[in-house]
């Protein structure tokens, strides 16, 4: 496959929009329609990247790679899904400010963890040893399908977001948001429905932990940093946190325009590329979000619109 | 089949709620002292007293959803005599599957929800509404469109699916949720407060029907006329506590409750 029109910058920056996305819909469900704002994305998508790369490097697997890469990549999943119930649990019945506190101090023990147990995580040196679970030819032709195939995943999570919205359960998510007594009264399990929100939203962003730690083939505590939650926060709130595609088009607005924009087509000088870049970034993803916040609370896309969806599945 | 089997069945006995030693304060001051209540005797109940009588709070002591200092509420769900279960330790949720269910004082409503939405939600069976239950919201419109059509034809609702807008349609959403939720035992607070005379005569007509099918009614009002229509027991509340029951006519003519409630020259 001749892949020369492929610039290796590209796929790597279409990668990074693509998991972003995929960060910023199931972020969706929590914030925009069950209205949690969990800041712990990045803590989940840690889990799912080290359980994954741990179990895949460091067992020895008695039969063939591909086969202990799916189990792995299951693996990585389920633990992410189990801590997403633990900190469900531990977060359901609190206030706004509780759930932020809680959510980020989650983030950073995973960092933590993930530095200071070494002989797993290898810590503040890294993982190796991760990799595709084929092998096409080139570098660039797997990593190319490699995205092809996220982006796939990724597509499946916004068919399935917007499955929700169509569905009784997006309905009970957005009632338990609104208003958890008046959900309660009529009967709905407002404690467990977030506990099971909490879960499937955290499989779901180790999952993509672990499709991200199989591209970087190199697992580093530096993919940790807040700055993922705050790319998925930024993303879904400059697309409207409210909306199926809030997150698809604040993806594309804020990590496409930086990472691939800017960084590939302005030319900037060489030096600034190792430390200010990232710096400048962080900056303007904050003064986005304050800006959105100020004058365009609900993003780009505004509120969800009940009912326009109510009269297209059920309008005489 | 299931249809024809339910109606041949004879109408189930009224379920009743008894009250045993409650006590509720707020910071200190005590809202309610009950010592020993029972409601459901009779088909419709009325619950009436001077403002800060713990009216509400024994409601949502009823409901859990105001936890209770001591004491415990109990249902029965086939009268007195049978077998009982304890509401005071059960979380809030679990009210409306033993049919025991309240209606709002102040209007509750969820912002972003429509008309149509609402009442799908109070509908929908526990089972439908899991994560991995995305392809079932047409079933659940099916099973139950005829039942809310009917309602919202009744109360002369607009487009149900658009956002409830007054406040007197906000509340007659709250208690068409309630009925959907079919009641065995059904708390209203005041239900018909700010709704014109026509829609009031139209939920006291409801309620009527529903009691007449073996629902239990409870039900506090300011709004008396409501109350002398409506109940066949009058309980009255003051200073926490049910202080005196009888018909609608014994209360209304007591020398106490005119004193402390009705005010001399009530008729």
């Amino acid at each position: 496959m001749n892949l020369d029109w492929l610039d290796a910058f590209l796929i790597s920056g279409l990668f990074s929009v693509v998991i972003i996305i995929g960060l910023g819909l199931l972020l969706h469900l929590q914030l925009g329609l069950a209205r949690i704002a969990n800041f712990g994305v990045v803590g989940f998508f840690g889990i799912g990247m080290y359980a994954f790369g741990v179990m895949f490097v460091k067992v020895d697997w008695p039969f063939s790679e591909v086969w202990a890469f799916f189990i792995s990549l299951a693996f990585g999943t389920l633990v992410a899904g189990l801590s997403g119930l633990l900190v469900g649990w531990l977060i359901a019945d609190l206030d706004e400010d509780g759930v932020l506190v809680g959510t980020l101090g989650f983030a950073t023990a995973v960092l933590i963890l993930a530095t200071t147990e070494q002989d797993l995580t290898g810590g503040a040196l890294g993982l190796g040893g991760l990799k595709f679970p084929y092998d096409i030819g080139s570098v660039k032709a797997n990593e190319f399908l490699w995205l092809i195939i996220v982006t796939t995943v990724v597509a499946l999570i916004l068919l399935y977001v917007g499955r929700v919205h169509r569905s009784p359960y997006g309905r009970l998510l957005i009632a338990v948001g609104a208003n958890e007594p008046l959900a309660r009264s009529l009967g709905k399990p407002a404690f467990r429905t977030k506990l099971w929100l909490f879960a499937v939203g955290s499989a779901g962003m180790g999952l993509l932990g672990a499709l991200f730690g199989v591209m970087v083939r190199f697992l580093d505590i530096s993919n940790l940093g807040i700055d993922v939650t705050l790319a998925a926060m930024v993303a879904l709130v400059l697309g409207g946190t409210a909306r199926v595609w809030g997150a698809v088009i604040g993806g594309f607005l804020t990590i496409g325009l930086f990472e691939i924009v800017v960084q590939s087509y302005i030319p900037f000088p060489q030096g600034w590329y190792g430390q200010a870049i990232p710096v400048v970034r962080q900056m303007v993803f904050g003064a986005t979000l304050i800006v959105v916040l100020l004058f365009r609370p609900l993003g780009i896309l505004g509120d969800m619109r009940r009912d326009k969806l109510m009269r297209s599945m059920h309008g005489g | 089949m299931v249809a024809e089997a339910k109606e041949q069945q004879p109408p189930a006995a009224r379920p009743q709620i008894k009250v045993e030693k409650a006590v509720k304060s707020f910071s200190g001051r005590v809202v309610v002292d009950i010592d020993e209540l029972v409601l459901g005797d009779q088909p419709i109940e009325g619950l009436i007293g001077p403002n800060g009588a713990g009216k509400t709070t024994l409601m949502r002591m009823i409901m859990h959803s105001t936890p209770l200092d001591q004491g415990t509420v109990t249902l029965y769900p086939s009268g007195i005599n049978g077998e009982g279960i304890v509401l005071s330790a059960l979380p809030t949720h679990r009210m409306a599957r033993h049919g025991v269910v309240k209606s709002n004082q102040v209007i509750m409503d969820f912002d972003k929800l429509t008309i149509l939405d609402s009442l799908l939600l109070a509908v929908a069976q526990h089972k439908y509404e899991q994560p991995q239950r995305i392809f079932d919201e047409k079933r659940v419109y099916d099973e139950s469109a005829a039942r809310i059509h009917e309602y919202l034809e009744f109360f002369a609702f607009g487009d149900p699916t658009q956002f409830a807008g007054s406040a007197g349609e906000k509340k007659l959403l709250d208690i068409v949720r309630c009925l959907l939720l079919e009641p065995r035992f059904l708390l209203l607070d005041e239900p018909t407060a700010g709704l014109p005379e026509e829609l009031t005569e139209k939920v006291m007509q409801l309620i009527r029907d529903l009691a007449a099918t073996g629902t239990a009614v409870v039900i506090v009002e300011h709004d008396l006329s409501v109350i002398w229509n409506l109940s066949n027991e009058v309980h009255f509340m003051a200073e926490g506590n049910v202080v005196m029951r009888g018909s609608p006519q014994e209360i209304r003519k007591n020398k106490t409750v005119i004193e402390k409630y009705l005010g001399e020259g009530h008729v």
